[in-house]
């Protein structure tokens, strides 16, 4: 071979860091101007490349040959493990995370977890995933419903369900549970979403109690969550009724930093965290046919609620100041 | 149930045609006509074929004379097909099932229907149930005209079955098929040099294996249920994935510029995509399967995956037949 981009060459090279990077890049010039397709070059490039490095970029060429799994509701896990070291660094560094009490979800079966909410982008859901993951003996990746707006996004409703998220509807919810799923609800929808900043940590209506109906039909245990800090990351001191109605959106919030630093108000602010999932309430010994039992139904719904408040106040005095 | 007679409109679709050939080895079925415009391309060997076009009631009339027990309405197109206008196929399709429905009503003989409609009517939304259970047929407005068709097509079927409560009445609703030895959206799709994608948008989509069509359609004749079955293959698979699969670049379009950039595709010849298909692609749909396997009692046997997978594989053996041919000749002249 009178080829001047001589892979063997490159292999020979390969003493610096830099030297494999520069001879794979070579071959898989090489590989594509000669036709053969991105996956295949990318997989006859990689010779001659470190292990660790040959089977990332495999995985990677395996991804671009649609050699990957979703399951049927698009949960991906591998993208959903690849993307964890950011959620666990925002859960470590930016918001200190501290979790209680994780072992009061079920290891395996069906269950409802109720938490509080704030904000449009669910951070509480991710910071919840992780805290399962992390400290839970038998994790899993729970299931949240997320506000149907963001279904309608590019890139925001791909991103969600590969992690996943699933559009909030009853019926997705209860297919989950009868599923055997962990699935994560906030109650106080898109009221909780667009609470002021003066507002904050005192939860809205739960609803109608339509997630109690979900358990009661489906006998799964209900674990009340409380989560410390996500309200603080998105300051809302004023809504923009107008853009609001232009772009969709369920509303369109005005905090210190967006719109004013465009994207960069997007990131959210570092408080500090605490999340406590609470004793479960089992729901299967009381008869699905109880779900149509309008009483009962607003009666459990208000007694989740006011736990969820209770451990709010505590963990807010336990955490102290909210930023440092 | 044995000595049935069944009757198959679009006898010369391949489904028809598949279908036909099924129940003629099936002993419990004594006779069979098909009802088409053109005779079928494959022989069969004991369906009796009736030219008719099922707009014209003074040729679908002959259907109480047939005194068949089952009819099978196969003839529905999902898109119009070459050369065809879409008032056409409208007229094919709603006018052709009232027309059906009103000759069926004078065969006393009947039984049972059994119409592979679509689930098109539950349309493509960004946060629709995940998985449609057939009472959500009503969930959101209709947005194109083929689901208003389906939509008027289940209205007549509805209302034939409350007038004839001795008519067990089956609406299939299919999604799309995929599959070799078929022409369908999905294959068009996916036999493009470059595949437009909604930019940022990657959609749960679910089709039907050819052979689950087949199997869903006869297990229906077999027993057949009262109201909607939802038919597929088990499972969704991403749009990226599925373009991935098939090696084809794809093209990722804003969703502002997307009908515009898949109508100048089809003016350079590509196939063009119908307004159904163009939600699909944004959104996806998925259907629950439930109904299917415990009321009509067949299993699928493919998921949405291997069906893709599985076309994907005969299209890539069908292109290397095709290129071993053409270097025959070559090798023949050289030398």
């Amino acid at each position: 071979m009178s080829d001047p981009r001589d892979p063997a060459g490159d292999r020979r090279r390969g003493a610096s860091p830099i030297g494999p990077a520069i001879g794979f890049l070579r071959r898989l010039r090489t590989g594509l101007e000669a036709g053969t397709e991105m996956p295949v070059a990318l997989a006859g490039a990689m010779a001659g490349l470190p292990r660790e490095a040959r089977t990332v970029l495999g995985r990677a060429a395996g991804r671009l040959g649609g050699d990957y799994q979703e399951d049927e509701w698009g949960l991906d896990e591998e993208f959903a493990e690849a993307v964890f070291p950011l959620f666990e660094a925002m859960y470590d560094r930016w918001w200190r995370v501290e979790a209680t009490g994780v072992h009061h979800v079920p290891a395996h079966g069906r269950a409802l977890l109720v938490a509080n909410h704030a904000g449009i982008l669910p951070w509480d859901a991710t910071m919840m995933s992780v805290a399962l993951m992390r400290h839970h003996p038998l994790p899993r990746y729970p299931r949240f419903l997320v506000l149907n707006w963001a279904f309608e996004l590019p890139y925001v409703s791909v991103l969600m369900r590969k992690v996943g998220g699933v559009p909030a509807s009853p019926y997705n919810a209860q297919r989950l549970l009868e599923q055997d799923e962990l699935v994560a609800v906030f109650p106080e929808g898109v009221k909780g979403a667009g609470k002021d900043w003066t507002e904050r940590y005192r939860l809205r209506r739960f609803g109608r109690g339509g997630f109690i109906e979900l358990a009661l039909r489906t006998g799964a245990p209900i674990v009340p969550v409380a989560v410390v800090g996500s309200e603080e990351i998105y300051p809302k001191i004023g809504e923009a009724k107008m853009l609001a109605r232009l772009t969709g959106a369920p509303y369109f919030p005005l905090t210190p930093t967006f719109p004013l630093l465009g994207p960069l108000g997007a990131v959210p602010l570092p408080s500090r965290w605490r999340i406590e999932f609470c004793e479960p309430i089992e729901t299967a010994q009381l008869g699905a046919e109880r779900a149509g039992d309008r009483r009962l139904v607003l009666e459990l719904s208000e007694s989740v609620r006011d736990t969820i408040q209770r451990k709010l106040y505590e963990n807010l005095v336990k955490r102290g100041s909210a930023f440092v | 149930m044995a000595g049935r007679r069944v009757l198959i409109t679009g006898i010369s679709t391949p489904l028809g045609t598949q279908l036909a050939r099924r129940l003629e080895a099936d002993p419990q079925v004594d006779y069979l006509a098909g009802v088409d415009t053109t005779p079928p391309r494959a022989t069969l060997a004991r369906t009796e074929f009736i030219e008719a076009d099922i707009r014209e009631p003074s040729q679908i009339g002959v259907i109480p004379r047939t005194r068949v027990d089952t009819v099978v309405h196969n003839n529905i197109l999902r898109r119009p097909r070459q050369g065809m206008s879409p008032q056409t196929a409208h007229d094919i399709n709603v006018i052709g099932t009232l027309q059906l429905l009103a000759a069926c009503e004078r065969a006393d003989t009947i039984r049972a229907i059994v119409v592979r409609g679509s689930a098109g009517i539950y349309g493509s939304e960004p946060a629709a149930p995940q998985f449609f259970t057939e009472e959500m047929s009503r969930l959101y407005p209709l947005r194109t005209r083929f689901q208003r068709d389906v939509s008027e097509i289940e209205n007549y079927f509805a209302g034939y079955a409350r007038r004839r409560p001795g008519v067990t009445c089956t609406m299939l609703r299919y999604q799309p098929a995929i599959g070799s030895s078929l022409d369908t959206q999905v294959t068009r799709y996916l036999a493009q040099p470059v595949v437009p994608t909604y930019l940022g948008f990657d959609p749960r989509l679910q089709f039907v294996h050819e052979e689950d069509g087949l199997g869903a359609l006869v297990a229906a004749i077999k027993q057949p249920v009262r109201g909607a079955v939802n038919v597929a293959s088990r499972g969704t698979i991403g749009l990226t994935r599925m373009v991935r699969m098939s090696g084809k670049p794809s093209l990722p379009l804003p969703s502002p510029l997307f009908g515009a950039g898949v109508a100048t595709m089809s003016r350079i010849g590509t196939p063009g995509l119908s307004p159904d298909f163009q939600r699909l692609l944004r959104y996806g749909r998925a259907v629950d399967l439930r109904r299917l396997v415990e009321d009509v009692g067949f299993h699928p046997r493919y998921t949405t995956v291997q069906a893709v997978e599985g076309y994907l594989a005969s299209r890539e053996d069908a292109a290397r037949a095709l290129t071993a041919d053409h270097r025959r000749p070559t090798t023949a002249t050289t030398p």
